[in-house]
């Protein structure tokens, strides 16, 4: 048999698309496996220019997943780069809208985006394997599932005015305060979501338990953990330190991220516009690390609410204490802080500040620079702003919590193809894998454009001399 | 008869965001204010008709469509259809994106079903965009197709009464 190059691309090329290649041994295995990202990274460019109080409002359309979660790192770096750090309030709010963004997003993602795949099955007939098959086979979760999700989506629309782009934070602190009623709408919603979000651990656990051959056979991979935490390394979304830890667990680093280029460099790979952060001081790539869920959970010793924290303790036990390495439970550790997620809100509402009028800070010292840190659903996200004595923005450097991922989801991919696919018939269910191992990661690929983020799938053959023997696409 | 314009798309990447422009152009023939507002959401009492522009169409906006009769979804292609303002009547059928949050009419509709057995007659208009830059203006060549999209949604509002309501002909 003739090597084979096997690519899953979309049939658009233009920017922001994602492409898969698997090139075959003569003897139908494997050889090695790819995940491109063809994303054509503008944005920094566009925002050089713009009045730094701007950047809030302009940064969340980098993205149609998780506009919060920028608009929340972009106020950030506004407070530090004009000197003008929130008054409590002001923080205690952000936050507040942060959780419901993890909410909605988490809670998509896992009904939505992956739980067809483990509730209905991998090898199932893609025509019911999605979240309409889900509805269709158990329509009371699936329709508990969007409410958890517009329960999210509602919170942030309340705090700043509609559910997509809010206005809400601005550089020392935010333009609105929370009214009582506001509050107690938020509040009425608690007792469900977080009833729906523990129904779904409790089929997640019940699944891996079924398919534990799968979990353990699926890009099962080392590398470090990168994410946000409090002292006593407890979890944190919001506001708090980076902690590096290494594949085993151990602390390599406790760094203020605002000091983020001292510890990450990122290296370029010429098939893939996405570059590739590592921990400079192991190089590359033995100083890759994993964020989002399946890091935060693996960095963090505990959760700062008492049932997210009973269902970290349990995660960790799932390899004995040390790092959960399994692509799969990204899913398991998206649940566990969810939880957290939504506990956190009712702690906020309780709060004694969180009604308070004092939410913005309008003294300004301003700085050439400055830095914001928000652990967004897919990860570390950072925004960081060079400005000149105008308040104009000269230079932006970001780095979107996927970017951090680029080569654990690539190592998936491999991982995952070497694994199922074995000879030139490639099955739906064998690609559909492939695509799991990516969507474990819930990536944030290049969602700024509609048109050209509609992404079908094309498949090529090719021979050892680059020849298309075959081409299969996939709607 | 209550019907809903949908736009979406991204109005900071040039042709991306075709349907905002498109949706103004409408709202305006209408004797509707407009605003520079990037996020629309006007209903016309008179008319009962609700203009929506939106970054992306996501799962929640199926639960909404049960209180519509019509619905006319709009946004920008990149050729994957060969006419530049392309016109289709839209069937329910779940379509899954394998690495993006990305939802098509089509799976809302599907989804609006499976919630509420019932969906409103469908249309989608979808212009052709060339350029995806970051920028609020539209490439010549898609601005020049604004008015032709505009055309095509007053005439289909305008089929009110018939008992193909919602159908273009």
């Amino acid at each position: 048999m003739v090597a084979q190059k096997i690519t899953i691309e979309p049939v658009t090329r233009i920017e922001g698309h994602a492409k898969v290649t698997i090139r075959m041994k003569d003897d139908g295995q494997v050889d090695h496996a790819y995940f491109h990202v063809n994303e054509f990274r503008g944005f920094e460019k566009f925002c050089e220019g713009r009045m730094v109080f701007e950047m809030p409002l302009i940064t969340p359309r980098i993205c149609g997943i998780c506009p919060v979660s920028h608009h929340l790192a972009s106020a950030k770096a506004g407070d530090e780069v004009l000197g003008a750090p929130p008054p409590r309030p002001a923080s205690l709010l952000r936050e507040l809208m942060h959780m419901g963004q993890i909410v909605q997003s988490h809670g998509m993602h896992f009904f939505e985006l992956a739980g067809p795949d483990l509730l209905l099955g991998f090898d199932a007939d893609p025509a019911i394997r999605n979240v309409v098959g889900l509805l269709q086979a158990n329509p009371e979760l699936t329709v508990k599932a969007v409410n958890l999700r517009k329960w999210g989506q509602e919170i942030i629309r309340i705090l700043g005015g509609r559910r997509v782009h809010p206005n809400f934070a601005i550089p020392g602190g935010v333009n609105k305060a929370l009214t009582q009623t506001e509050r107690d709408t938020i509040l009425s919603g608690y007792d469900e979501a977080l009833a729906t979000t523990m129904a779904a651990l409790e089929i997640m656990y019940g699944w891996a338990e079924a398919n534990a051959e799968d979990i353990n056979k699926f890009a099962v991979l080392k590398s470090g953990y990168f994410g946000l935490v409090k002292p006593g390394n407890t979890l944190e979304l919001y506001d708090g330190q980076v902690r590096l830890t290494d594949s085993d667990g151990k602390e390599l680093e406790k760094f203020d991220p605002r000091n983020y280029l001292d510890y990450i460099a990122e290296h370029v790979e010429s098939w893939s516009y996405l570059k590739f952060p590592y921990y400079k001081k192991m190089g590359y790539p033995q100083g890759v690390y994993r964020v989002g869920p399946l890091g935060r959970c693996n960095t963090s010793d505990k959760m700062a609410t008492p049932l997210a924290d009973a269902e970290l303790k349990k995660f960790k036990q799932l390899n004995g204490g040390k790092p959960v390495e399994n692509t799969l439970h990204y899913h398991t550790a998206r649940l566990v802080e969810t939880v957290y997620a939504i506990e956190n809100v009712k702690v906020l509402l309780n709060d004694p500040d969180i009604l308070s009028n004092d939410v913005l800070n309008t003294c300004r010292d301003p700085k050439p620079y400055g830095v914001g840190v928000v652990e967004a659903p897919r990860g570390t996200l950072i925004h960081h702003y060079w400005m000149n004595e105008n308040q104009q923005i000269e230079k932006v450097n970001l780095i979107v919590s996927s970017g951090h991922n680029n080569w654990v989801m690539s190592e998936a991919v491999d991982s995952v193809a070497k694994s199922y696919i074995k000879g030139p018939d490639v099955t739906e269910g064998m690609l559909n894998r492939v695509e799991a191992a990516i969507r474990a990661h819930d990536p944030c690929l290049s969602c700024s454009t509609h048109a050209v983020g509609q992404m079908p799938i094309q498949l090529e053959i090719r021979d050892s001399k680059d020849q298309l023997v075959k081409t299969i696409t996939r709607d | 008869m209550k019907t809903l314009i949908f736009g979406y798309g991204n109005a900071d990447r040039e042709d991306d965001g075709v349907s905002w422009h498109i949706l103004h152009e409408v709202m305006k023939r209408n004797r509707l204010e407009v605003s520079d507002e990037l996020d629309i959401e006007t209903y016309d009492e008179a008319r009962q008709v609700q203009y929506v522009f939106q970054l992306q169409l996501t799962p929640e906006i199926a639960d909404d469509l049960k209180d519509y009769d019509r619905v006319c979804f709009i946004d920008a292609h990149t050729g994957a259809v060969p006419e530049e303002v392309h016109v289709e009547q839209v069937s329910k059928g779940f379509q899954k994106s394998p690495f993006t949050h990305h939802l098509t009419p089509s799976s809302l509709l599907s989804i609006a079903e499976t919630l509420h057995q019932k969906i409103p007659e469908t249309i989608l208009v979808s212009v052709r965009g060339y350029e995806f830059g970051f920028s609020q203006s539209l490439s010549p060549k898609t601005a020049s197709l604004v008015g032709k999209a505009a055309d095509i949604i007053m005439q289909w509002l305008e089929q009110e009464d018939s008992p193909a309501a919602g159908r273009i002909s």
